[in-house]
């Protein structure tokens, strides 16, 4: 069940994400090795239906930094949606993924009317 | 008030014409092609609904209230935020399907390992692209200990 004022308080969330990814690149703009560290990292979802999907992704792309570079679809009961994320300013692969899932989290808080359960919980520990 | 409203549209169309100019900067300073559409994510997810701010208040303050432009700034806009994002994962995929190496630090390099280009999870060659880019980053592998590559 979407939740009206919650989503009105992601996209508020998203706003400031943007503000705050574009300080930066603004920020790495400056200093000598600012844009040589990125990675790909690989991102099972928790989301199931296309519209939240398609809104994670969008999520992301929008956020200065991440960037969607793939997505792979379910296929049966076994492996979930994947996105394929390219990170620009991540220090490691778990601050990303743990960036992400809270992302994630307050999406689907958003569109469900309650919070999904912990990454670590739905994929195992290798997930986060 | 009226110099409270002018410093407002000045911030407003300044910053984000200033945001344009960081994204084209940090384009040239970004190492390859998925990071270069990286970067521009500021220009058209801050910069330009900044500048359409900007030109709405000019507007309120020099013609007045209308219904109409109103409803012209909200649609541009959000339009502005949608189709960066959208427009953004498009060229991403284009860039990733139409071959294009990806920088040779990128890792860990999950993509890679997806598609079965490097069976190692992230090695010496984590940073390696896809398909005719294995050729062009060998040569600049640091420490690679794959017998077929030397």
């Amino acid at each position: 069940m979407v939740n009206p004022l919650r989503l009105i308080g992601y996209f508020l969330w998203i706003g400031k994400e943007i503000v705050s990814g574009t300080v930066d690149i603004v920020v790495a703009l400056i200093t000598p090795r600012g844009y040589s560290s990125p990675m790909i990292v690989q991102l099972p979802l928790r989301c199931t239906t296309d519209l939240e999907i398609a809104m994670f992704a969008s999520s992301i792309t929008i956020t200065p930094g991440t960037l969607v570079a793939a997505i792979a679809a379910s296929d049966g009961a076994e492996d979930p949606p994947t996105l394929f994320v390219h990170a620009l300013f991540s220090d490691s692969e778990e601050e990303a993924m743990d960036g992400l899932y809270d992302m994630e989290a307050r999406l689907l808080t958003a569109m469900r009317g309650k919070p999904p359960r912990p990454a670590v919980e739905v994929f195992g520990s290798g997930a986060s | 008030m009226t110099t409270v409203v002018d410093v407002f549209i000045a911030f407003c169309v300044l910053s984000g014409s200033l945001l344009v100019l960081v994204s084209a900067l940090a384009m040239f300073r970004a190492k390859d092609a998925l990071s270069r559409i990286n970067v521009f994510s500021p220009a058209t997810g801050l910069g330009m609904p900044l500048v359409v701010l900007g030109c709405y208040a000019y507007t309120l303050q020099q013609e007045g209230f209308s219904v109409y432009r109103l409803l012209i700034a909200i649609i541009a806009f959000f339009s502005l935020i949608i189709v960066s994002s959208i427009a953004s994962n498009t060229l991403s995929r284009s860039t990733l399907l139409s071959g294009s190496p990806v920088h040779r630090y990128t890792r860990p390099n999950r993509l890679a390992y997806a598609q079965g280009e490097d069976p190692r999870e992230d090695g010496a060659a984590g940073g390696r692209g896809f398909g005719d880019a294995q050729g062009e980053t060998q040569g600049d592998a640091q420490d690679d200990d794959d017998p077929t590559a030397s």
